[in-house]
């Protein structure tokens, strides 16, 4: 990490918001963000951080500057968000449903063409008025993995064949701490039970 | 007289199986020492992100080394485990280039860059080995190592045409690490018999193509000078006085804990 200096600008690069899809014909997922420089660096670190065991088969970044994303409450509070203004085009929307998950995904639903970022917050509200947030971003602001088999196979294949082993799938070195509280070998904690 | 593993594949004679076995060692030695000197950068790598992506690659690489080494004990050769933590300096076979110390994030980026470009062409040729076993390791291999590339090349590309400073840090990196990588197209003893049946890639027709692919990266795409290699390269046996230390400290678990069974 880069040296805490007091009166030197922010020296942080760019949050990218990273979109995962985990088989053909499932949404693409916001699962979390990363620090890059520029677009493909943004994918690069992006596969490392997320894709590293769990399957997965296309990726997407986003620069955080290109995404607009409202609560309900914060369109009661600013409505004006509904004006913001940008280039008309193709916008993609995603909406955050539920928060009864570890992780509180927000899942791409589909597209819009909009006047601008404020107006297509307008028809993801319009669309899908019953959810706890909603996300949009330009089709030009997104920066994608390659469809090839060959960009496939190399980015997201060996995933699959990573198994994630569990804690406890680990043995212990020596005994394990309990056993030797039992036996009343640990000094200190064990020993003072021992005298009550 | 002819030995037949008890695997698929091409049947190997016993001078083929003893040179197969010492050039997965020198495969797997890389590996696990190169392997290691990327874990020195866990919780110290400029940025978070770059921290878990260069961990994932030593983890990748390590895996390799699991799978040179899972193949050489079918042909007879020792455990896993002991190979890698119960041999000294002596022993070890890996290239001068892997065993050098970290350096800074621009030393790092370019060994990793020259020795992910060699493994990939490498592995790329070995999928087409007549020796089943080794076509089916190198099939599994090169797709993570393809991705290395992408990694350590975008890293090099960007460190080189940055600021001044990281021009200078990168070029630097090139002009030590250069003379030591041709070490990794050096032949072990038997191998030119394993390439003539097909066994191991034609290691003269890779590092040809290593050079053209890594010259045209560094010096085309990213403005990076390459010094002269040097005409004789010293063998596999030889290390520099860096590799010592940090068998030490990578075996010092499994010596301190010469019975435990579960890792």
């Amino acid at each position: 990490m880069t040296q805490p200096q007091s009166s030197s600008p922010d020296t942080q690069w760019p949050r990218w918001e990273v979109f995962k899809q985990d088989a053909p014909g499932r949404p693409h997922q916001a699962v979390g963000s990363v620090h890059a420089g520029d677009p493909p660096h943004a994918l690069l670190t992006a596969r490392n951080v997320f894709v590293r065991r769990p399957a997965a088969v296309s990726l997407w970044c986003v620069r955080e500057d290109d995404i607009l994303t409202a609560t309900p409450e914060e369109l009661t509070t600013n409505p004006a968000l509904l004006d913001s203004p940008g280039e008309p085009g193709t916008y993609h929307v995603g909406v955050k449903r539920t928060n009864k998950r570890s992780m509180t995904f927000v899942d791409l639903s589909g597209i819009v063409t909009a006047d601008g970022p404020g107006d297509a917050l307008r028809q993801a509200q319009s669309l899908h008025p019953d959810v706890l947030a909603w996300m949009v971003f330009p089709e030009t602001a997104v920066v994608r993995t390659d469809e090839d088999p060959g960009t496939v196979a190399s980015w997201f294949a060996p995933a699959k064949d990573k198994t994630y082993k569990q804690q406890q799938h680990y043995g212990v070195i020596g005994r394990h701490v309990g056993e030797l509280k039992r036996a009343g070998l640990m000094p200190g904690r064990a020993a003072s039970e021992e005298g009550a | 007289m002819t030995t037949t593993p008890s695997i698929s594949g091409t049947e190997l004679t016993d001078p083929q199986t003893q040179a197969l076995l010492l050039k997965l060692t020198v495969l797997a030695d890389d590996e696990i020492i190169l392997a290691h000197r990327n874990g020195e950068w866990t919780g110290h790598a400029p940025i978070l992100e770059e921290d878990i992506a260069l961990a994932n690659i030593a983890q990748d690489e390590l895996g390799h080394a699991g799978l040179y080494l899972s193949l050489a004990q079918t042909l007879g050769g020792s455990d896993p485990d002991q190979v890698a933590f119960w041999r000294g300096p002596d022993d070890y076979r890996n290239t001068r280039l892997v065993e050098l110390p970290k350096g800074d994030w621009a030393f790092t980026m370019v060994r990793q860059f020259l020795y992910d470009t060699a493994e990939a062409l490498w592995l790329e040729a070995a999928t087409r080995s007549t020796y089943a076993p080794l076509a089916e390791i190198a099939a599994k291999a090169v797709r993570e190592e393809k991705f290395h590339v992408q990694h350590t090349a975008l890293w090099v590309e960007r460190l080189a045409l940055g600021t001044p400073e990281s021009e200078r840090r990168t070029q630097a990196a090139l002009t030590e690490l250069w003379p030591h990588a041709a070490q990794l197209f050096q032949p072990v003893k038997g191998e030119d018999e394993l390439t003539a049946a097909g066994i191991l890639p034609d290691l003269t027709a890779v590092h040809a193509r290593w050079t053209d692919l890594v010259t045209r990266h560094l010096v085309d795409k990213s403005g990076l000078t390459l010094p002269d290699a040097p005409t004789t390269q010293p063998g596999r046996d030889t290390h520099t006085e860096h590799l010592a230390p940090l068998l030490e400290e990578m075996q010092s678990v499994a010596r301190q804990h010469p019975d435990a069974e579960v890792w």
